[in-house]
């Protein structure tokens, strides 16, 4: 975060469509299968994390994205400031959770780019290139889903009407930003 | 194209997913009194059935678990999709 430099240079607007990179942002992928674990990390959150797949909880500084049955990303609803990446967050869990062997921590924040995308044609993006069926998925705000899109593996975070924020491996954004720009200039 | 339904995330495309072999092959319990010939069918030897077969599969680009299938290999025809440590629920 202290050399923090950015794959997605300029912010890009299509009729119904507006794509940002938005950072810093910190996030977490946190792993375990045990009720301790679970009601470990509620506790040191104050955030129930989502039982059922393919949904999301939020409280006013964090949101947790179902992964897998044991697998969740954490990460921060406001921009962080860039001169320290310290977080009170990844400490108390390492705190409340590895150092009492319930689960593990790991910080992904500079491993993955994360995009917002605003406007009505965001799901027509997609469609042009994933295999995934967002026709529930788009009116349903609060889910998630992993997938893939033009081949590269990404999460989408349906956060609300028209706002998307999709995940990626930060040595794939480039290509997919440019991939996502073209697609958007033919829609 | 066909869909697989995933039994962690539901249904999803055929190419979220990556195919693992064949299912419930049980590891020799003393692999040093195995001849190298059992040894080799344990560690090589796979059937290749056209009709049902047993598969282990992975949710490769999805939630990255491994489950089990029965498919019919000649037609592509999913019977069922249970969890690891399940017992299959059709013979
Ligand atoms: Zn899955």
């Amino acid at each position: 975060m202290l050399n923090y430099s950015n794959v997605i240079q300029n912010d890009k607007s299509y009729p119904g469509l507006q794509m940002r990179e938005i950072k810093p942002v910190m996030k977490l992928i946190i792993r375990g299968k045990k009720r301790q674990f679970l009601s470990a990390v509620g506790k040191s959150l104050n955030l129930l994390l989502p039982n059922e797949a393919n949904t999301s909880s939020r409280s006013d500084q964090l949101t947790a994205l179902w992964l897998s049955p044991d697998e969740w990303m954490i990460f921060s609803n406001e921009i962080l400031k860039t001169d320290d990446n310290n977080y009170n967050v990844e400490k108390l869990l390492n705190r409340n959770i590895c150092k009492t062997n319930l689960g593990a921590v790991t910080d992904v924040t500079d491993q993955f780019v994360l995009i917002n995308l605003k406007g009505d044609k965001i799901f027509d993006l997609f469609e042009t290139g994933s295999p995934f069926n967002f026709n529930d998925f788009k009116s349903k705000k609060g889910l998630v889903t992993q997938t893939i899109l033009t081949k590269i593996d990404i999460i989408v975070h349906n956060q609300d009407i028209n706002d998307v924020n999709l995940f990626v491996r930060r040595s794939f954004s480039d290509h997919l930003f440019s991939w996502m720009n073209d697609s958007a200039s033919r829609l | 194209m066909f869909l697989i339904n995933c039994p962690f995330c539901g249904e999803r495309e055929q190419s979220e997913f990556k195919a693992g072999g064949e299912a419930h092959i049980v590891r020799p319990k003393q692999p040093t009194e195995l001849s190298d010939d059992q040894w080799a069918e344990y560690l090589f030897m796979r059937k290749n059935i056209k009709g049902i077969q047993f598969e282990r599969w992975n949710h490769i680009h999805g939630c990255r678990k491994w489950f089990n299938m029965v498919r019919d290999t000649s037609n592509d025809e999913i019977k069922a999709v249970y969890k690891m440590g399940e017992k299959p629920p059709v013979k």
